[in-house]
């Protein structure tokens, strides 16, 4: 085993780097964002061909029967680009949740759809007042099949053409195209993402064999790792800017990377970025190694990298000075993105506390 | 696989000779003397569990980055007597393996790597720590080879080395970073003055080391002359990734293991906020590890550590002043005391700041990385770059 990329990685990630840079730039990535698409439709059909939806979707249900680790160097890529795709939502998170149930019927209906883009799945746990997430107890209900209740913070949940729901005594596939789910997209502070708020009134439902604990607990650890990958590439792509702002801008006579004022903080954000690559490689090597460390691993990955991003992000601003402040630079982009990931499925107190319980402190 | 095989070599004979950490922690303090800790190096080579990834020729075991992984895994559950060959090993070790003559592998890595000689590094002075280039010690060119005279400082382990990896000024008339020269130095020599000096915790592990006429010959020189700083570059970055990138090792006192103990000894392993502390102290130190994994197997891939060496020093030095912070939380009002369980953790906390000074301050490496991995401007400070040391004001 190895922490480093191995040459088929190596490759991917230069294809989607490649892809990223042609097709979707920031300057792109801002129109997007200010339009009313909540992704770019174009790049994910390129994505897709790619075959990334499915890269760590078994073959036998229609995916390239790669490893995870595979996925969360493209979302390391996508990340750092701030790249708007369903990915995260439909590959790790749905899919993740169906690979770890145990209903061969739901699987091999719905993986093979996820697996080439043609479906796109998210799902549905947070609710209202709860910073925790996972397996919590659940107002939503099902009643026959019938799945009642509301869901807040579902990431794509407004593209989404399946839910996997957590209701009070399981999951459920829910299909969006019916009269019983209402989807409001919300108004969010970070323009990349895309979250809405679910009603579930008698929505029809299928019950997905397994404990929904099992299967929450085992994406929690995806998507663990899956958001400190992207997060990776995003502090990256924040000590990148600014190095290359800081050898360009003067002051007093000298670029302003010369004072170590500047320096220092760059420093510090590299160093802390090194910290999260190298947590984010470790985790993905667990998960794929099914190692016993892996939970507290893929907490351990978010712990360090959510706190890193907002810092890095923040650093940009203010070492940019006033026009880090302004809206046509791509600073606040990544600000934004920071602020919510640090807060997105668990926030950092959870994720503390979800390291220290797999440690068993 | 051959690491595998190697893993389990290596705890079977750790088991048999060395001391399991747990083990210590019921019959109080562990100080080895430097014979039991030459012992034990000599043991440890002839079993052939050091200089893992050193050539064979000059005593190694010329094995791979998995086995000296497998190693140190093992090993944190245990404690080594091996403080005194870490400089040797880990610094002028593997710069003479890089910038050495033949002859000097041949003569001086296998005694090394077996405990018998003991080495230091002589490179900060007075007036010269962190801008090492400022040195004054000189060395002059004799019949026989060269003279050294001046004097060192902050020298760890001097008292008990037989060799030194000595920079020293060869040529005062040329810009500074131009007439420095690194010699082999024989400690035993008699113009040789070793004075220890008390540090902070009331230890005396460095010195004051003097130089009066100290003849060293023509082959002493390493690399070769006035291009010792090239030669220093090399054993700095060695010193960063020794230093910056070690393992997670349970008898660290401020490591997770342990104060995790702690906590739970003194009942506040419940405690939300301390389980957090634990939390985060985890997530730091598994990351720290890490890193130092990512740069040896990327470097073994073909992509050398360089520059980044320095964050990984700079990492585990923050990490080391984090934990201090974290042990006085989680430990209270104890953390006031020498005695008990948590004296080791006092203790740790005081040498914390040492540990980030020692080998460059985190300001240093800071610079280096904003400088050497992200391209940022060199420190105006570097301005007096092209006068000849002569002529530089080295101090107020
Ligand atoms: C435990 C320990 C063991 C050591 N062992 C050895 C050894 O075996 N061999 C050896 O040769 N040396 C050894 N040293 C010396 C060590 O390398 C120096 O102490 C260190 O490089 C700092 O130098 P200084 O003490 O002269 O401090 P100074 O250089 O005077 O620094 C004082 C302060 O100024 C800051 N500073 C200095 N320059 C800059 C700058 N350009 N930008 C920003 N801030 C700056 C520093 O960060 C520091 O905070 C050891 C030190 C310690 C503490």
């Amino acid at each position: 085993m190895t922490l480093i990329d191995n040459p088929d990685q190596q490759a991917l990630a230069e294809s989607v780097r490649k892809l990223v840079a042609a097709r979707s730039p920031l300057t792109k990535v801002r129109e997007v964002a200010l339009s009313d698409q909540s992704y770019d439709a174009d790049v994910w059909r390129l994505v897709c061909e790619l075959g990334v939806p499915g890269l760590a979707i078994p073959e036998q249900y229609g995916g390239a029967g790669g490893t995870w680790a595979d996925l969360f160097i493209v979302l390391r890529e996508l990340g750092a680009g701030l790249v708007q795709t369903p990915l995260f939502a439909s590959s790790v998170l749905a899919g993740g949740a169906l690979l770890a149930s145990d209903d061969e019927e739901l699987k091999s209906t719905w993986l093979p759809r996820l697996a080439d883009g043609s479906t796109i799945g998210a799902l549905a746990v947070s609710e209202e007042n709860d910073a925790t997430w996972g397996s919590q107890p659940s107002t939503v209900t099902a009643a026959d099949g019938k799945v009642s209740g509301t869901k807040v913070a579902v990431l794509n949940g407004a593209e989404a053409d399946l839910l996997i729901v957590q209701a009070s005594d399981g999951l459920y596939l829910v299909q969006t195209q019916q009269s019983g789910v209402t989807i409001a997209g919300d108004e969010v502070l970070d323009l990349t993402r895309s979250i809405a708020t679910v009603r579930f009134d008698g929505a029809e439902g299928h019950r997905l064999a397994g404990t929904a604990d099992v299967v929450l607990d085992a994406v929690i650890d995806l998507a663990n790792v899956a958001l400190a990958a992207e997060q990776s590439g995003a502090i990256k792509s924040c000590i990148d800017i600014t190095a290359a702002y800081a050898n360009m801008r003067y002051s007093f006579g000298l670029p302003i990377g010369a004072y170590q004022g500047v320096k220092h903080k760059l420093a510090d954000d590299y160093t802390e970025w090194s910290l999260v690559d190298a947590s984010v490689r470790v985790a993905s090597e667990a998960l794929t190694s099914g190692a016993s460390t892996a939970s507290a691993a893929a907490a351990a990955a978010r712990v360090l990298a959510s706190p890193a991003y907002t810092r890095a992000a923040k650093n940009m601003m203010l070492l940019h000075g006033g026009i880090g402040f302004t809206w046509e630079h791509d600073a606040h982009l990544f600000y934004r993105n920071a602020v919510t990931g640090k807060v997105l499925l668990g926030g950092p107190l959870f994720q503390q506390d979800r390291l220290a319980d797999k440690l068993g402190v | 696989m051959p690491a595998d095989e190697f893993r389990t070599k290596a705890l079977t004979w750790l088991t048999e000779h060395a001391r399991p950490f747990a083990g210590e922690s019921a019959d109080g303090n562990f100080a080895p003397s430097l014979k039991e800790s030459k012992a034990f190096q000599k043991s440890l080579w002839e079993a052939g569990l050091a200089g893992i990834t050193w050539p064979k020729e000059y005593g190694g075991q010329g094995l791979g980055e998995d086995e000296v992984i497998a190693f140190n895994e093992v090993a944190s559950d245990f404690l080594l007597p091996t403080g005194p060959f870490v400089i040797g090993l880990g610094m002028p070790g593997p710069t003479i393996l890089e910038l050495g003559t033949e002859e000097q592998k041949k003569r001086h890595i296998p005694p090394m790597l077996s405990g018998d000689e003991i080495w230091c590094q002589l490179f900060s002075e007075p007036n010269g720590g962190s801008d090492v280039a400022s040195l004054q010690t000189s060395a002059v060119r004799t019949e026989m080879g060269w003279l050294i005279n001046g004097q060192k400082v902050w020298t760890s382990g001097a008292q008990f080395s037989d060799f030194g990896a000595i920079l020293v000024r060869t040529d005062p008339t040329v810009p500074r970073h131009s007439g420095i020269t690194m010699f082999i130095v024989d400690m035993h020599h008699p113009g040789v003055t070793v004075r220890p000096l008390v540090v902070a915790t009331g230890d005396a592990p460095f010195n004051e080391v003097y130089f009066d006429d100290v003849e060293v010959p023509l082959d002493a020189v390493i690399g070769e002359v006035n291009q010792g700083w090239a030669a220093a570059v090399v054993m700095l970055r060695n010193e960063r990734v020794t230093i910056g990138a070690g393992g997670r090792s349970r008898s660290n006192p401020l490591g997770y293991d342990a104060l995790r103990e702690i906590a739970a000894d003194i009942g506040t392993a419940d405690d939300t906020g301390v389980r957090r502390r634990l939390a985060n102290l985890y997530a730091r130190e598994t990351a720290v590890a890490a890193f130092g994994r990512v740069l040896h197997e990327g470097a073994l891939a073909g992509n050398p550590i360089g520059a980044r060496g320095s964050a990984a020093k700079l990492a585990g030095a923050e990490l080391g002043l984090w934990a201090s912070d974290a042990a006085e939380d989680i430990v209270g009002q104890d953390i006031a005391l020498l005695t008990g369980k948590s004296a080791k953790a006092a203790r740790m906390i005081l040498r914390a700041p040492g540990s980030a000074t020692a080998g460059g301050s985190n300001e240093i490496q800071r610079n280096i990385v904003a400088e050497r991995v992200l391209g940022l401007p060199k420190d105006p400070g570097a301005a007096d770059r092209k006068t000849p040391f002569n002529q530089l004001k080295l101090s107020k």
